[in-house]
């Protein structure tokens, strides 16, 4: 075909204004929203504003089906006693799409059309969003992320995932048990998620007497091809390969890479979800040894004394039966150990408004966190102590299976490192005081 | 210098791919004038025949991608059939209903295979070591099927009648007609090869992405920025775009990051609009 054959119909300059104007629309409209609610009753409304669909959805969907598990349970025992009064709770989900807008129209919608109690909420880039809601409303908001956490948000809590801080735990306890690997590199997608999870880590490295290669590589969210990213990460020969807290949409290729690029090393990551199908594409042997920080609940360890989540080889065999083993993933059962949190301090005040379960739930500085006591914290890095830290397990792959090799304690750590943390959170600007 | 060589297999890899999804693009806008906004979910479309017949139904891994071509392509026909021929003297309606299409198919996809990313077993983990860079061979089929269906289209359209029908009918349709050729059939026939186009560089690489059902959204926004800078409208700016731009952008992130990289690709598309605003196959427009 000749070069000028096909330039007809449309002007170049229709065509570069249209596809703009296009690309633009085509942002705005989003990909529609994906709702569930269950039927009206004697009930408490608790609101589930997280990424349902989209690449985030891994650490949005599956809290939600493990929130359905827990009130089907919580329900067929009676409910939540509040007040003499038992009540059934019931879930009401919005699929913010991980994006500040459509988070802002969600939490509007659950507050003021369906009258919910509680919102649960995954955070980061969305929290924006609802901030200024929050506030004007006095509505209880939780987050997974407590990167989001200021003074100006005083009913925004982190219950139960202090994400990224506890990922020190994992590096410690790498230093620990393979004090011969020296040398790491380590990459991100460039977001509010990915940013702290650096500092940390880079904090964690440094703690530990790791030295980094190079400096973090960032890559964008849009990425589908990681072999340039793997190529440059491998380029010197890493002892240690960190996946930050890449979404498993990247730590999956990112795997595969590594496995086909030839990496032999270590990897150390936040999240793992659906490893069994990392496994598939590389194999057992290249994920041997693997360490994240998100167990399976089937793990044995889990019924250890001074863990607080309720039957949590059932939770994982409920969830299993209902969904399937490979679709559990880090969020399964946080949002459902969010919801006994909350179900107590209901209970304790009585009643299931806001501030006064806000005010039971902090009531003597101290929470039931799904893996031990801990203590309501962060005024030195989140400005408000609104993030529930204690101990947190270490995961390591081990003959295909996440077995948990310990439970560390992240304010230990905290008391020796902080200032590496702070100076690594400053250099990101992921300060409370720095965030806009 | 094994760090350049496998960033230049890379990037070869790269541009294998992006020329298919741009080749597609270029022929349904130069034969039927249609932006086709949903030409990125028809490469998701080509990566689902995949997940659907090679990982849950354990056909041979070259049946499905030939499966997806296929497909993909009479998904082409069906478009062309149901809204851009009813549009054909509305390019811009054309354009929106492709918009509204592609949301249709990212429904469908997520009705039949759920929102999470759909997961794709390697078909072969061979590789082959070329100057100490490792080029797996799930990699080098995509290199080489690009290669072979686009000397196969070359070949069609300059030897075929269909292909210089086709031709004619994208330099002025109003005399292609006047000869005798059919622009229904055209219109169908550049659509089907377009979308196919589109659906087997997906199915191609399914394996190697993680398909979900909003992996159009980016693929489409690299194929604008490489037509527009080959020139719209031009096969062959389509693809020496895709490989300039492939090179650039796989060069960039390997030695700086993925963020200046696609910066970079943005400047590139600016730099040629601003010094060659045609693109740089592109012909003046006509009065």
């Amino acid at each position: 075909m000749s070069r000028k054959s096909l330039e007809r119909k449309i002007s170049r300059r229709k065509f570069l204004g249209t596809t703009a104007a296009s690309g633009a629309a085509l942002t705005a409209l989003g990909t529609g929203l994906s709702r569930v609610s269950f039927a009206d009753g004697h009930t408490i409304k608790i609101g589930f504003l997280a990424p349902l669909t989209g690449p985030v959805a891994a650490w949005g969907k599956p809290g939600l089906d493990g929130c359905l598990i827990w009130a089907d349970w919580v329900n067929a025992k009676g409910g939540v006693n509040i007040g003499g009064q038992s009540y059934n709770i019931e879930f009401v989900g919005y699929d913010n799409e991980y994006d500040a807008a459509k988070a802002r129209t969600g939490a509007t919608k659950l507050i003021k059309e369906d009258g919910v109690k509680f919102i649960m909420m995954l955070g980061g880039d969305t929290w924006p969003g609802v901030q200024k809601i929050a506030e004007r409303e006095g509505m209880l908001f939780s987050t997974l992320l407590p990167s989001d956490l200021s003074p100006d948000s005083t009913t925004l809590l982190a219950p139960c995932e202090v994400h990224p801080i506890y990922n020190v735990t994992g590096v410690e306890w790498l230093a620990e048990n393979k004090p011969d690997l020296k040398t790491a590199v380590m990459c991100a997608q460039d977001d509010s998620l990915g940013k702290p999870s650096v500092a940390t880590y880079l904090a964690a490295f440094e703690a530990a007497g790791i030295e980094m290669q190079d400096e973090p590589l960032f890559f964008d969210p849009a990425t589908t091809d990681f072999a340039p990213v793997m190529t440059k990460l491998l380029a010197g020969n890493p002892d240690i390969l960190c996946l930050d807290t890449c979404y498993a949409d990247y730590v999956h290729p990112l795997c595969e890479q590594a496995f086909q690029q030839g990496y032999k090393g270590q990897i150390i990551s936040c999240t793992a979800d659906f490893y069994q199908k990392i496994i598939e594409k590389t194999s057992a042997e290249f994920m041997e040894g693997f360490i994240f920080q998100f167990p399976d609940f089937d793990d044995p360890a889990l019924n250890s004394e001074g863990v607080n989540f309720v039957n949590p080889n059932e939770f994982y065999a409920e969830y299993a039966k209902r969904y399937g083993a490979s679709e559990w993933s880090a969020v399964s059962w946080e949002y459902a150990s969010i919801m006994d949190l909350w179900a107590d301090a209901a209970s304790q005040a009585g009643s299931a408004e806001p501030a006064a379960v806000l005010e039971a739930m902090k009531a003597d500085g101290t929470g039931k966190h799904a893996f031990g006591t801990a203590d309501w914290w962060g005024t030195e890095l989140f400005g408000i102590d609104n993030a529930l830290v204690g101990n947190w397990p270490v995961v390591v792959i081990e003959g295909g299976k996440a077995t948990i090799k310990d439970f560390r304690s992240i304010p230990a750590w905290w008391d020796k490192h902080k200032d590496l943390m702070i100076k690594h959170m400053t250099a990101l600007g992921q300060m409370w005081n720095q965030r806009g | 210098m094994d760090l350049l060589w496998q960033t230049a297999v890379n990037a070869t890899y790269a541009a294998s791919y992006m020329a298919l999804i741009a080749v597609g693009l270029v022929m349904i806008f130069g034969v039927m004038g249609v932006i086709n906004f949903a030409h990125g979910e028809l490469y998701m479309l080509g990566a689902y025949c995949v997940v659907f017949l090679y990982a849950q139904e354990n056909f041979p891994f070259l049946l499905a991608v030939a499966a997806g071509l296929v497909f993909v392509g009479l998904v082409g026909i069906v478009m062309e059939r149901t809204m851009f021929r009813p549009l054909r003297d509305n390019p811009l309606g054309g354009l929106i209903a492709s918009i509204g299409f592609l949301l249709i198919l990212q429904t469908l996809v997520v009705f039949g295979f759920g929102r999470r990313m759909g997961h794709v077993p390697p078909s072969t983990q061979g590789k082959t070591e070329i100057f100490g860079a490792i080029l797996t061979h799930q990699r080098l089929f995509v290199i080489v099927a690009a290669i072979l269906l686009l000397a196969a289209l070359w070949a069609f359209l300059k030897r075929s009648k269909f292909g210089r029908a086709l031709r004619a009918c994208a330099q002025d349709a109003e005399a292609a007609s006047l000869q005798g050729i059919s622009l229904n059939q055209t219109a169908r026939m550049a659509m089907f090869i377009g979308a196919g186009l589109a659906g087997v560089a997906g199915a191609l690489t399914a394996p190697l992405v993680s398909p979900t059902p909003y992996i159009g959204h980016s693929i489409i926004v690299t194929a604008f920025i490489i037509i527009i800078v080959g020139g719209v409208g031009s096969l062959e700016g389509a693809v020496i775009a895709a490989v300039l731009y492939a090179f650039v952008h796989t060069f960039v992130t390997t030695f700086f990051d993925g963020v200046i990289a696609n910066i970079v690709g943005l400047a590139l598309m600016l730099a040629v609009l601003i010094v060659r605003p045609t693109g740089l196959f592109g012909a003046r427009e006509r009065a």
